[in-house]
């Protein structure tokens, strides 16, 4: 195995929490040196983006989904409380316990008691990124409860200590060799080839007993279905249905905006999540149930309602689309700049396009400041995301929100960005100002210009520009000025 | 008729070729080109980069002094995106509503430079002649906010003497990004890096845009790097002919 | 009240302060959502004949081996599909017609079996409920000819019958089959597979790497 790849998996990434996490624009550098790491996740995109292309061109009436998906999802957040009650109600007749965690500390602790009440020592679980999100693992762990993922991407980040870099396909960023180094070594398997097939066999066989014998599982849920009280997870490998299936008791952790009105909103869902997630028309396994069936799956079932922040970006008007993500990281997979730096840039479990707004807004804005930013807001995530977030949209709105706490601080007048974006617009008042500027601003620019009329070099936030591209030098004359000069030459 | 020219404050200062090419082209269709001198800037970069309440007076200044204008042309597809896309929220988010009112009135005649003439003028040869290979760069805000479509390549196919290379994965963003150009520099060069491939590989003498802004990111590496491809503006492409060869290009 | 109440009640009113919706609109509610814009494709315009082979079609695509008969053929088809496997232990939901029990075979009828032997057994015969022909997916509703949903889980093969007459060509068709939602559903599109490693698809990750459909043609 390379160095390189080596490298990576030796530094040990802190959990990604936003709290703690580097500014993107640092957070990228390390990642954007890794040639290894930058080949995978180019090649991995690629391949997604290509498949869900050539399935979005088939579906004919694909822009008439999506229009559904967007205003069934608009609709169950406008009317979210309504739908939750109900989803409560008929969950709970249907024998399941209905839980509510106000954040994330909360959501743990509810969970760690309903394992103390079943006893339980271990958990197997089912992928879920609502639980990366609230930390659960760790905690558990520290609580003394062995968790033991069953998703393959989940087991090769759990086994090789890594932190995910993808919604979907969380370990996106490790290629064969790396996982065959990371299962030999946990699983010991030494003669275990990089052969993905022999890999997944590892796998499998690694989980088979898991399954069988441990009771309790935790899982997450891509809907819950208002009108019956049913919970709806949508997978490829089976572990999913391995785990709500097996056991005796079944945990469901679900952020409060994953409902859905009616089981029939599935007609439109399942077809627009399937194509855009992992380009198929339909996965290999959906499964649906309600509360507790006598004599099928778990006789014991609990739903941890999770707020954790969630709540107040209803109250916003243009952010409050945010909640409508289904989680189908179409549009990670589409954006140029996480095709470049990963998910672990974003020092959070959501990256990409949906996680540059929704992480900041969960930290209530006081963290991730540097995540709106981490985009040239090209648009191409709102061009693919089947419920029509308009990303770019909410990234400028908390861009607005961020600068907008800036100005409480006595810091920003020495932050260049703050005093230029000030002084830009003063000069824009007026014609005047502006050209007087562009004047002044020619002048200055000279002894940065060569002799073949560019700038190799700025100093200062310039600096920025030139590390990589020259700059033309300022033109000896406006258009502005050439325009009067013409003006002036016609009378 | 009548056309006002809104030249954009970064084309005015770092291109203004791409202006006198335009009012040449204009003029040699019979469009009688007007400049307005109290223009400056439509108030993109601050509302991009979360300054909005600065915005808001550079959106005002635009629509007064455009109100009564028969048509505006603007070279730059970021900036035709801001004032579509934005400003009815500025308008509203402001809540004056005769300011909204004049608005609504002038956004019809408001054009990016390759609609003006395909769609108003509805002409597609310009009379143009422009003997090299050249590569289309498709910026996103005239892809995505302003759905071009295939305009630009209709101008371009009746540019005599002219090839045109087909660009792989012509709708990935070059990573100008206007600020975040600098506030996320490695990442932007990093996207640079991997289009210029892509533009390298079309083997074409030039690359041509809609937008200077994409064209300065990707030439400015092109300089950087002695790579044998310039960038130059559809404008000057459009108005170079056999008598009036393009002036000094990137 | 508890801590759990008081999470519900605080974010409960946490959601109604910023969606500023009633209690006592759910009339309104249930206009809106019978007001949604649905103008995709609600119904398919193959024939029968038509399904049946874009059905076989897709589950060929997934690797399920596929075999057509007429119903009166059913339980030979089965017999010869069994013996074919190379299995000798399958299991059987309760229900499961009796002529489908080709004799010759260790069955396990589901009372109440154990885990361990329906991890024991080799391979399991069900019924479905629907085939949704655009995607070439199987749905289970688990009924008592279907079986519970261990019984499609853990053997390693898996006979599904399926009826020409069960087929639908698009998913909200099979939303107009439900005459209510169902209680629970297992939406089978082909067998097991992970693109976790390099997106490099592999089949037969958890639940049954082989899958058998007899497609009947009852129409």
């Amino acid at each position: 195995m390379n160095e390189s790849a080596q490298g990576h998996l030796a530094s040990k990434h802190a959990i990604l929490d936003p709290a703690l996490a580097l500014p993107f624009p640092q957070a990228a550098l390390p990642i954007l040196r890794d040639p290894q790491l930058r080949r995978n996740i180019a090649h991995a995109t690629d391949i997604i983006q290509a498949k869900r292309a050539k399935l979005v061109a088939e579906k004919t009436d694909w822009w008439q989904l999506r229009d559904a998906a967007s205003a069934i999802r608009n609709h169950a957040l406008e009317n979210l409380g309504t739908y939750l009650e109900e989803f409560e109600s008929r969950c709970t007749a249907a024998g399941g316990r209905v839980h509510w965690a106000a954040d994330a500390a909360e959501a743990r602790r509810i969970i760690l008691e309903l394992l103390r009440e079943e006893k339980a020592s271990e958990v197997i679980k089912i992928k879920t990124m609502t639980s990366a999100e609230i930390q659960l693992n760790p905690f558990l762990q520290k609580a003394g409860v062995d968790v033991f993922e069953t998703d393959l991407a989940e087991i090769i980040l759990q086994l090789g200590e890594e932190e995910p870099s993808h919604i979907v396909v969380p370990a996106l960023h490790i290629n064969r060799e790396q996982v065959r180094e990371i299962f030999a070594r946990r699983m010991g398997l030494e003669h275990l080839s990089d052969d993905p097939e022999a890999l997944t066999a590892a796998a499998r066989n690694y989980l088979r007993q898991k399954f069988l014998k441990i009771p309790t599982a935790i899982g997450g849920a891509n809907f819950l279905i208002a009108e019956t009280g049913s919970v709806v997870v949508v997978e490829s490998e089976g572990n999913g249905r391995m785990c709500l299936t097996l056991p005796r008791t079944m945990i469901t952790l679900a952020g409060i905006e994953k409902v859905l009105p009616r089981f029939r909103d599935l007609e439109v869902m399942l077809q627009v999540l399937a194509r855009s997630a992992t380009g198929e028309r339909m996965n290999p396994y959906t499964s649906l149930w309600t509360g507790v069936m006598p004599g099928d799956g778990p006789q014991h079932f609990h739903v941890v309602l999770l707020d954790n922040g969630r709540s107040p970006i209803l109250a916003r008007r243009t952010e409050r689309q945010t909640l409508k993500c289904i989680r189908c990281a179409a549009c990670i997979n589409t954006c140029p700049v996480y095709r470049q730096t990963g998910g672990h840039a974003y020092g959070s479990v959501y990256p990409g396009p949906i996680g540059a707004i929704l992480t900041p807004q969960l930290e209530q804005m006081k963290h991730a400041q540097s995540l709106p930013y981490a985009s040239s807001l090209c648009g191409a995530c709102y061009e693919v995301c089947p419920v029509k977030i308009n990303i770019p949209e909410v990234l400028i709105e908390l861009r607005a929100r961020v600068v907008d706490e800036e100005r409480d601080h006595s810091k920003r007048l020495i932050d260049p960005m703050y005093v230029g974006m000030k002084l830009a617009n003063f000069l824009f008042q007026k014609a005047w100002r502006f050209h007087l500027a562009q004047r002044l601003g020619r002048i200055a620019v000279l002894i940065f210009t060569g002799h073949d009329g560019w700038i190799h070099s700025l100093p200062g936030m310039g600096a920025k520009w030139t590390q990589t591209r020259d700059l033309r030098g300022l033109p000896r004359q406006t258009f502005h000025e050439w325009w009067a000069t013409r003006a002036r030459e016609k009378k | 008729m009548r056309a006002s020219l809104f030249i954009t404050c970064y084309n005015d200062t770092l291109f203004p070729e791409t202006g006198r090419a335009v009012v040449g082209l204009m003029e040699r269709l019979g469009v009688e080109i007007e400049f307005r001198t109290e223009q400056t800037c439509c108030g993109q970069m601050h509302a991009n980069t979360g300054f909005r309440g600065e915005a808001f007076s550079q959106a005002k200044r635009f629509v007064q002094l455009y109100r009564d204008a028969e048509a505006v042309v603007i070279p730059s597809s970021s900036c035709v995106a801001m004032i579509r896309d934005q400003y009815p929220g500025l308008f509203e988010e402001l809540g004056n509503s005769a300011l909204r009112e004049e608005f609504s009135a002038l956004l019809p005649r408001v054009y990016e430079f390759s609609e003006f003439l395909v769609d108003r003028l509805q002409v597609e040869d310009v009379g143009a002649w422009f003997p090299h290979r050249v590569t289309y760069h498709a910026s996103c805000h005239g892809v995505r906010a302003l759905h071009l479509g295939d305009r630009p390549y209709r101008l371009l196919s009746k540019v005599r003497g002219l090839t045109q290379a087909p660009l792989q994965n012509v709708d990935r963003c070059c990573g100008f990004g206007g600020t975040f150009s600098v506030k996320n520099a490695e990442v932007s060069s990093a996207m640079l890096a991997t289009k210029l491939q892509d533009v390298m590989a079309t083997e074409a003498e030039y690359c041509t845009a809609l937008d200077n802004s994409c064209l300065m990111h990707l030439g400015g590496a092109m300089h950087r790097q002695y790579l044998g491809m310039k960038t130059i503006h559809l404008a000057e492409i459009l108005a170079n002919t056999e008598s009036s060869s393009a002036e000094a290009t990137q | 009240m508890n801590a759990s109440d008081q999470s519900r009640q605080n974010i409960l009113a946490s959601i109604r302060a910023a969606t500023r919706v009633g209690a006592t609109d759910s009339l309104q509610v249930a206009a809106d959502y019978e007001a949604l814009p649905r103008t995709y494709i609600r119904r398919g315009e193959l024939s029968n004949e038509e399904l049946c082979e874009l059905m076989v079609e897709r589950l060929r695509e997934y690797d399920a081996a596929v075999t057509e008969c007429a119903p009166e053929a059913l339980a030979a088809t089965i017999a010869a599909q069994l013996k074919a496997s190379g299995w000798q232990t399958f299991i059987a939901p309760t229900n499961l017609p009796a002529d489908w029990l080709t004799s010759g075979f260790n069955w396990k009828i589901d009372r109440k079996l154990r885990t361990e032997e329906v991890e024991e057994a080799e391979g399991v015969v069900t019924a479905a409920f629907c085939g949704i022909a655009d995607s070439g997916t199987i749905v289970l509703h688990h009924s008592e000819a279907e079986g519970r949903r261990l019984l499609s889980l853990l053997p390693d093969w898996h006979l599904c019958v399926l009826r020409a007459s069960q087929l639908v060509e698009t998913l909200p068709e099979y939303f107009d089959r439900c005459k209510e939602p169902p209680h629970l559903a297992t939406y089978i599109s082909g067998p097991s597979a992970t693109a976790d490693i390099e997106m490099t698809r592999i089949k037969g990750v958890h639940g049954p790497r082989f899958l058998v459909v007899i497609l009947v043609r009852d129409v």
